[in-house]
């Protein structure tokens, strides 16, 4: 049994909401993870409905057009209109305080950059994946609840939401918007819940 | 039930209500995410036991 079949059922769907977010996030989908954000189901919970918008525009969606909304979104040299790292918008800078501080969490954690990724740590997609990683125990033993709530705390939860909000706010999004109302949505239910373990 | 089950068991519901496991996407967003993120520790190849200096690499996704 594998330590994550042995973490509780709420836990390993909040594991899949944050590597959902992780994929989402982390580059443009390719044709075959655009068909399964297509093929999504959603609820008539306000989250539920996100994920059918956004399955919706999925299904509307060839990978080159979202390739290039990700291109403007997030990579234009020079003019990207969101920069989605925790140091950026918590100090206004890239590479800053906030960096430093989640490099020396991480590696407390054992926790390590891929190698030949030149991508700072703080970007909102390695956070999610982190965040995946501690829950689900894929660093070894799953962390409790406070410890996740810490790492949560410190890296995400006091600037990601902010940035889920400009993301369904600009006007350069349409795949992604629905991206940002999901991580605004998810995140929200998240702080709830540390609170409620506290 | 202890105090603690009982707190387990409120935030089960909580998150049940929050529409996490939602049918279809609880198990599609598992799924989805067994792509690349949460490699098993168990994968590491056998005989790789340094224990504390090793580290477990997370698969940054590529940007």
């Amino acid at each position: 049994m594998t330590a994550f079949a042995r973490v509780a059922e709420e836990d390993r769907l909040r594991v899949g909401w944050y590597s959902l977010l992780a994929r989402l996030l982390g580059g443009p989908p390719d044709r075959d993870f655009l068909g399964s954000i297509a093929a999504l189901e959603g609820d008539e919970t306000e989250l539920g409905a996100a994920v059918q918008a956004l399955a919706q525009v999925a299904r509307g969606s060839e990978p080159k057009t979202i390739e290039q909304e990700y291109f403007d979104l997030f990579l234009g040299v020079g003019q990207a209109e969101l920069l989605p790292y925790a140091s950026y918008y918590l100090t206004g800078f890239l590479h800053d305080r906030p960096l430093a501080r989640l490099r020396s969490d991480m590696s407390e954690l054992g926790v390590a950059r891929q190698e030949g990724v030149s991508e700072p740590e703080d970007h909102i997609a390695s956070l999610c994946e982190i965040m995946a990683g501690l829950i689900g125990g894929a660093f070894g033993t799953p962390a409790d609840l406070a410890a996740q709530q810490r790492f949560y705390d410190t890296h995400i939860g006091c600037w990601a939401p902010r940035f889920f909000q400009d993301l369904q706010a600009s006007p350069t999004a349409r795949f992604y918007m629905p991206v940002g109302t999901i991580g605004g949505l998810f995140l929200a239910i998240e702080s709830q819940g540390f609170e409620m373990a506290a | 039930m202890s105090e603690s089950e009982v707190r387990s068991a409120e935030r089960r519901e909580f998150f049940r209500k929050a529409g996490l496991g939602v049918g279809a996407l609880g198990a599609a967003a598992v799924t989805l995410a067994t792509g690349e993120a949460a490699a098993a520790p168990e994968e590491q190849g056998a005989g790789y036991r340094e224990t504390e200096h090793v580290k477990r690499y997370y698969a940054l996704a590529k940007f």
